[in-house]
């Protein structure tokens, strides 16, 4: 019998032990971390972590430059739709005949991007705090690159949609605010300028370790050409031309020779270059720009108006005509040829393993010198304004020109060469929407006959009617996300 | 404390004292013989049992019937049993041989385990079967052996009250899909399965088979049916909540035959079966197809170039290719043979019982080159150590190697499509095999590159794909379990369990070159994949369980305690390689080439591994009272953790309090005795709560998203869930089960309700709860919002009408209605997902206050006889005129003017615009009432049974017919189409609208497919034979059997599609009730023949 007892207190006591060694063992037990990816948890403790992120945000807004080219192109006058590729969507973006179920009105690259900026800002200091090599020093310069890449996301935003909502903080847990109202465009833009203005100086004067980096990274100049750009959308002529004389004042950035001017696109990253989303097949990295205008499956193909710019038969254009900027496949058969070309000959293509290498130019010096004319002759400082524009024309071999002395005469005579040095590089509907909405619309009828001229021919005019209402100049907003969101307003120009 | 040790010492050494002292041995001999014929009984078990009806020990009868037994105790009663009599009890005399002479029984092995009615041992809860309060069915498997089922699942079809089977679709192996109660929840439905009282794992959520749920739902049960001897279905919250949060929907308890004390018995068991599929929809042949795509070319574009392909032209090249009459679907299908065998060896002895068994069966499908052979074993070990130690070892093996056909991925990157979608639809004017230019065949499949509708990928040739490509897997499941039980007392005792069990899968496809039209240098061409994937699970039980010894036994006092953990993990990886240097290389490990295919999302790439692990952690206290044997009061509390939740949140505790009234034993209703027997009234209240199917959703993660110039690139690919937490569920259980007649009629009767809260939105990986792209992301993992009520009834009876020695006339019917409404939704939940009208597409969405399931769309209205009649008209029916006094036309969302033979729809508002706002309520998928209905009759040895199955009052979408009745495209359409507007004017009853290609609207998403589903089907009849004692005698057999049954034999409906029986897949709740099988639930004949000895 005592022995039975025992043996029940022995078991007993197994038993307690096992119980308690379970409640011990309990909260570690049960923490089970996937194995697949970073959690939260351990991330955010190296600089290296702040890299990475920084470099994602690159990657993901360089991955969108499809998108960068429609938005700038789309509905300007130099690119015409091409039946073996187009989607429907951008066929009906080209037509104003948009929908906000357009898949073209989805921004959320561009959010992704901010969300990327917003959790560098956000946790990159506090990595300060573990990191002991992390110096304050690289810790301003991450910030200031992630401070440029959410300004530049918020202003191809504010160019597309107009008013956006304004997202500063990281969407970190399912607590966040997800459903937050739009906010004026400008009162976003001249956030983003503040942001840029503070940050400037913490941007890095260049990168030392590779010509990419330094042209593919935010630096200080990087931030002058954003700051000039936004203060010339806003109308803010003397910001504009004291960012643009910083740019200038600096010999790092020259201007090519007309003879290499090709250069600027293969193989890239010339001297001329500010800030350009870097591509390389090698790398798996791939620009859709290739994609998008080569001969096979092209969605874009020139405009009549951009063939008769630089076709050989009705242009003299010769540094950036046919051959350079447009490629001739045959007779009224054209190409355009910055993104697929490695030699400004209309034949060679880039080499099969650097097809998808092209870099996404966002600015280059010409750009700049084109800005400050526009900032200058609005300012009514037009032998100013001439002379940058006549540097650009020279240096392509162009004759220079003698305009009249009107604001009016320049901002032409500087969207046409613009249209010229800067075709199909993403910028001719920002330029002529800045146009349009220059001096309280006073030349709206202008922008109206480009809008018009892609459309089919019965619907120009009722067309051309309802296009006078502004708003119709940028995309709706996505229906999914109006329906996720109902704090949000949609654009009133396409509620009927 | 110290006082109730000194009792419970004292009374085991009083025990103890009592038991040494009475201790005294005795020899008794003796011969058991029948009591009719004098013959003697082998193999008859002779036991002896102490006052605590313990079995002590025990012998068995040697060939003549004799045995000799030393007692241990001669206060000890003892007992004479053997199947096919009835047991006694006899005297023991010492020294004198005695004859017992037994009376041959013909009462059914079924009866047998009704009545043995034990405390089961599978019940966390420590409750007689008879005293549950709460709501629980059980279904004894040994009455339907012989029916010709070949899964537990059909064998519940309809037997239960308020659990809902639905066949997926009829390939072999596809599985069944279990819903108890109706839905509670966004998706994952699935109840938990229990077996011998070791829950079965889920599928893990990093599975890349987005179709797997039912399978392996099926599968998990998927041990030998003959193995199984019951089945007990647990439906409200106070009853599951012993099984905590994996019980939230509902819980199938399986218990499976185990060894009896008795001599080594055999049983072999040989099943045939003849499968063979309803007729299927009858399909245009290539003149009919010509025709109609002729006439939807003219009519769409007026005159045009006639394609080769269908112009007739004797000197196309490819016109003997393109002018066959080919009835792709007969080509595909084929008649199925089954084969099963099964084969048990059983028995035991005083210290060891054992069940060995093995089963094979070999099914074939009824689509060519599909077939499945499984193999299972299964060992029941008990051994007795002592008397206060009992230990038992289960141990499964199952195998199953499969052979489907290969399934399509389509050019658009993300749907998929089998061969028998692929012969609905394909242009029957082709031929199979290639013919040259002369006619003559050139021994090819006929598979180019682009045929007339469209990519040779998209429009393959499916009787060379189904030949030719491969699509098997290898599965392997072994489960192991230890249990052991020690009773301490006869009021304490302590169970402990181990169990692992692993599941090993290894899937190959290949895709030969020639079986499709492609180039050589496409990413399909010789494809070939190997997934492999392996889970396994540890989990452990300890549970203590009381019986308070009260003095008066007025009082009963029973309950458990104990904590349960357990582990999985899973991990997967695929391999796939693409353009083999030769057909006859299959492994993709060799000499292909990795190559993703275009518009590849991230789960689809040629390499790719996954890996998952959960564990819970849970303790459960139950704690039972009853009062005179009629008053039950029944409560217990658990509390799971789980690592799918954060610290926050990651303890859920559910309880139940369940409470019972045996009124029948109540004094007042003593002289009712002759018309009322055993019944009781019930109520219960429990809660439950669901965890997220994935593990890992409430982490952040950053994932590398490339590299940028040359640096990493990392960024977050999910949001955080700090709110993420149990979904829980109440519900409210009142039922009554009532016997009458000396328990010759049975009814039992249950009202519930099912309360949601906190809804789980939606549990599968590639869903998410859509929020504003602003955030950076589209979805959140998970989302826990809204409220969904189940409210519903059930009823079932059963009526032994005759019951003598000779007959028996049995009828059994029940009947369940569960209503399902969406009390609230979550803020900025958009409630309709779909709002694109086009041809085919139903718009989409959830009200709140209606149920999940209900259809949206237009309503048809038949079709203009002519242009004229194609004008908007008002409210009153008159014509609408514009300012010019002419009539306004009809159009589709202002853009399309409808013409002569398109089809009419309503327009609800009167504006002369067929659009969204004409889009109205048109009908519900969920069925006001299903249930079956069955008689089983038996004479002598024959017996004879019938059961039929119903679900009314619910509507289908005829998918199937909306993709081969609307003459909008290229695909191949059904014969119904040959009724179809020709002619301005033309005006017929059930004429379809005119043949037209691309046209918009006539084939918008309308009531024209709404159509009620209402059936009654004739699951099982089945006719036995059983072999009668005495000849079984003479053969040297305990039995012998022969049935032959039918399932599935008849349909009685007016639904048109192919079968009236679509499933109800929660996880996307707004596609519910939609019908679009290919493969229609095939009939089965099957004959079987059983015998023991």
């Amino acid at each position: 019998m005592n022995i039975n007892m025992k043996k029940i207190f022995q078991i007993r006591f197994i038993l307690l032990f096992f119980t308690l060694f379970l409640q011990f063992s309990c909260s570690n037990y049960m923490e089970l971390l996937p194995n697949s990816g970073l959690v939260r948890e351990a991330f955010w403790k190296t600089k290296s972590d702040v890299d990475a992120v920084v470099m994602g945000a690159y990657k993901t807004f360089a991955s969108n430059n499809g998108n960068l080219f429609t938005y700038g192109e789309a509905r300007g006058d130099m690119v015409t739709y091409s039946i073996y590729g187009q989607t429907s969507d951008q066929y009906k973006v080209m037509q104003s005949n948009i929908n906000s179920d357009n898949g073209l009105c989805d921004w959320s690259s561009f959010y992704k991007v901010i969300n990327y900026c917003n959790e560098v800002i956000k946790n990159a200091p506090g990595v300060q705090k573990v990191d002991n090599t992390f110096t304050d020093f690289q810790l301003q310069s991450y910030l200031a690159e992630a401070y440029f890449l959410r300004s530049l996301s918020y202003f191809y935003l504010v160019r597309t949609f107009k008013d956006v909502p304004l997202v500063l903080t990281p969407s970190e847990t399912d607590a966040s605010d997800f459903y937050i109202p739009k906010t004026d465009g400008d009162q976003i833009l001249t956030q983003m300028l503040k942001d840029l203005n503070d940050n400037r100086n913490y941007a890095a004067d260049t990168y030392s370790m590779t010509i990419a980096e330094d042209k593919g990274r935010a630096t200080k100049t990087s931030y002058d050409a954003l700051i000039a750009d936004i203060c010339l959308w806003m109308f803010d002529y003397n910001g504009c031309v004291e960012a643009c004389d910083r740019i200038m004042a600096n010999p790092k950035y020259v201007l090519l020779s007309g003879t290499v001017w090709f250069e600027l696109f293969y193989p890239g990253n010339s001297l001329e270059g500010i800030f350009e989303f870097q591509f390389s097949d090698l790398n798996n990295q791939k620009n859709s720009t290739y994609g998008m205008t080569n001969r096979d499956a092209n969605q874009y193909l020139p405009s009549q108006r951009a063939i008769d710019l630089f076709a050989k038969k009705s242009s003299v254009e010769v540094t950036r005509g046919e051959d350079a900027s447009i490629a001739k496949l045959s007779e009224d058969n054209y190409l355009i040829w910055k993104y697929v070309g490695s030699q400004p000959d209309s034949k060679t293509v880039r080499s099969s393993m650097e097809q998808h290498s092209c870099n996404w130019i966002v600015y280059r010096l010409a750009d700049v010198y084109l800005m400050k004319a526009e900032a200058l002759s609005q300012l009514n400082r037009f032998s100013e304004a001439a002379d940058l524009l006549n540097k650009i024309r020279t240096r392509a071999n162009m004759t220079p020109l003698s305009i009249a002395n009107s604001p009016d005469a320049y901002e032409d005579a500087i969207l046409d060469e613009r249209a010229l040095e800067l075709a199909f590089e993403g910028k001719r509907w920002f330029d002529l929407l800045r146009m349009g909405r220059r001096n309280n619309f006073s030349r709206k009828a202008k922008l109206l006959d480009v809008l018009v001229a892609n459309v089919a021919s019965t619907q120009k005019r009722i067309l051309s009617a309802r296009l006078t209402n502004p708003l119709g100049w940028y995309l709706p907003i996505a229906k999914s996300e109006i329906e996720h969101n109902k704090n949000l307003v949609q654009n009133p120009y396409y509620i009927f | 404390m110290k006082k109730i040790k000194k009792a419970i010492i004292l009374i085991f050494a009083i025990c103890s004292f009592i038991g040494a002292y009475s201790q005294t041995k005795m020899t008794i001999r003796g011969k058991v013989i029948d009591q009719k014929d004098k013959s003697a009984v082998i193999g008859a078990t002779i036991v002896e049992s102490d006052k605590t009806n313990r079995v002590v020990n025990g012998t068995v009868t040697d060939v003549n019937g004799n045995f000799v037994y030393e007692m241990k105790n001669q206060a000890n009663t003892m007992k004479v049993s053997v199947i096919g009599y009835q047991a006694k009890v006899f005297k023991p005399v010492a020294g004198k041989s005695i004859v017992i002479e037994l009376v041959s029984t013909d009462i059914e092995l079924s009866q047998f385990t009704i009545t043995s009615k034990a405390k089961s041992d599978n019940q966390l809860t420590n409750i007689e079967e008879r005293d549950n309060a709460s709501s629980r069915v059980k279904v004894d498997l040994m009455e339907m052996k012989n029916e010709g089922i070949t899964s537990a699942a059909d064998a519940l079809q309809g037997k239960v009250a308020g659990l809902d089977i639905i066949s997926a679709s009829g390939d072999p192996g596809s599985g069944s899909q279990i819903v108890i109660r109706g839905l509670s929840s966004m998706g994952n439905n699935k109840p938990l399965i229990v077996i011998d009282g070791i829950p079965q794992t889920t599928v893990p959520s990093g599975f890349d088979l987005s179709s797997s749920d039912s399978q392996d739902i099926s599968r998990m049960i998927n041990i030998a049916l003959q193995d199984i001897k019951s089945i007990e279905v647990l439906k409200d919250a106070a009853s599951t909540a012993a099984y905590g949060s994996q019980g939230a929907d509902g819980v199938l308890l399986i218990e499976t035959n185990r060894g009896k004390m008795g001599k080594v018995q055999f049983d072999y068991q040989y099943k045939s079966s003849i499968n063979f599929q309803p007729a299927a929809i009858p399909m245009l042949n290539g003149d009919e197809y010509t025709t109609l795509q002729l006439e939807e070319l003219h009519n769409s574009k007026g005159i045009f170039d006639v394609p080769n392909e269908i112009a007739y032209n004797r000197d196309y090249k490819d016109f003997y290719n393109y002018s066959a009459n080919t009835n792709w679907l007969s080509l595909l299908t084929k008649v199925g043979m089954t084969n099963d065998h099964y084969f048990k060896v059983s028995g035991g002895g005083e210290k060891t019982r054992y069940l060995t068994s093995f089963s094979y069966v070999d099914e074939g499908g009824t689509t060519i080159n599909t077939d499945a052979k499984t193999f299972s074993t299964r060992v029941n070990l008990d051994y007795f150590l002592s008397k206060k130690i009992l230990f038992t070892v289960e141990f499964n093996y199952n195998n199953m190697k499969r052979d489907q056909n290969y399934v399509m991925g389509l050019s658009n990157g993300w749907q998929t499509r089998n061969v028998r979608e692929m012969a609905y639809m394909k242009a029957p004017n082709m031929s199979v095999m290639e013919y040259d230019e002369k006619g003559n065949l050139t021994g090819e499949y006929f598979n180019p590159v682009t045929n007339y509708q469209g990519s040779g990928q998209d429009y393959f040739n499916p009787v060379a794909v189904a030949k030719l490509g491969k699509n098997s897997s290898d599965e392997t499941n072994l489960e192991n379990n230890f249990k052991l039980k020690y009773t301490f007392a006869d009021w304490l005792s302590f169970r402990e369990s181990v169990s692992f069990s692993f599941n090993g899968t290894k899937s190959n496809t290949f895709l030969p070159y020639d079986a499709i039209g492609v180039d050589w240098l496409s990413y399909l061409a010789n494809r070939a994949s190997e997934t492999n994937s392996q889970s396994s699970t540890f989990r452990t039980e300890s549970m203590f369980a009381y019986n308070v010894p009260f003095k008066k036994t007025d009082h009963n006092m029973t309950g458990t305690f104990g904590w349960i953990t357990s582990q999985y993990r899973s991990q997967y990886t695929v391999l796939e390689s693409t353009n083999s240097p030769s057909s006859d290389i299959q492994d993709p490990a060799i000499g292909g080439q990795i190559i993703d295919p275009p518009n590849a999302s991230s789960w689809a790439k040629s390499l790719r591994s996954g890996l998952t692990e959960k564990r819970e952690l849970s303790a459960a206290f139950s704690w039972n009272y009853k009062y005179k044997d009629r008053y039950m009061l029944q409560t217990i509390v658990r509390a799971d953790a789980n690592s799918a939740f954060g610290a926050n949140n990651r303890w859920g505790v559910f309880e139940g309090v369940s409470l019972g009234w045996r009124f029948s034993s109540e004094p007042f209703l003593s002289n009712c005795s002759n018309w009322l027997s055993e019944s009781k009234l019930r109520a219960s209240w429990g809660t439950s709560g669901r965890p997220p199917g994935d593990a890992y959703a409430r982490f952040a993660t950053f994932e590398s998203s490339g590299s940028y110039i040359t640096n990493a690139a990392i960024v977050p690919v999910k949001i955080q869930l700090d709110n993420l937490k149990w979904e829980s569920i109440t519900s409210t259980n009142f039922g009554a089960d009532l016997n009458f007649f000396k328990d010759h009629l049975f009814v039992s009767a249950e009202v519930y309700r099912k309360y949601t809260t906190d809804i789980m939105f939606p549990s599968n990986n590639w869903q998410g709860y859509s929020i504003p792209t602003s955030s950076g992301y589209d979805k959140l993992q998970y989302y826990n919002g809204g409220e969904m009520k189940n409210i519903g009834w059930e009823f079932s009876t059963a009526w032994s009408i005759v019951k003598t020695k000779d007959w028996l006339y049995k009828i059994d019917f029940n009947a369940s209605q569960n209503i399902n409404t969406f009390m609230k939704l979550p803020d900025n939940f958009v409630t309709e997902k779909n709002v694109s009208i086009n041809n085919g597409e139903y718009p989409q969405k959830i009200v709140p206050g209606q149920a999940m399931g209900s259809f949206f769309g237009f309503r048809y209205k038949g079709v203009y006889a002519s242009d004229a009649d194609a004008v908007a008209k008002d409210a009153s029916g008159n014509i609408m005129y514009d300012s010019k006094h002419n009539p306004i036309p009809m159009t589709y969302k202002g853009t399309y003017l409808f013409k002569g033979g398109d089809a009419i729809y309503e327009d609800i508002n009167h504006d002369g615009k067929i659009d969204l706002n004409d889009a109205v309520y048109i009908g519900d998928s969920n069925p006001t009432l299903t249930g079956s209905f069955g008689n089983s009759i038996r004479y002598k040895n024959w017996d004879f049974s019938f059961s039929f199955y119903y679900r009314l009052g619910y509507d289908i979408i005829n998918m199937t017919a909306l993709n081969a009745e609307g003459m909008t495209g290229k695909d191949n359409q059904s014969k119904a189409v040959l009724s179809r507007w020709r002619v301005q004017g033309q005006e017929e009853p059930g004429l379809l609208p005119r043949a037209c290609m691309d046209n918009p609207a006539n084939n918008l998403g309308s009531d024209r497919y709404v159509e009620k589903g209402d059936f009654i089907r004739l699951n099982t009849v089945k006719l036995g034979y059983q072999l009668g004692a005495d000849l079984c005698r003479k053969l040297s057999l305990q039995s012998a059997s022969f049935t032959i049954s039918a399932r599935k034999l008849l349909t009685f409906t007016k639904y048109t599609g192919q079968d009236p029986e679509v499933g109800q897949d929660a996880s996307d709740p707004f596609s519910i009730g939609k019908d679009d099988a290919k493969t229609p639930v095939s009939k089965v004949v099957t004959i079987s023949l059983a015998v023991g000895f």
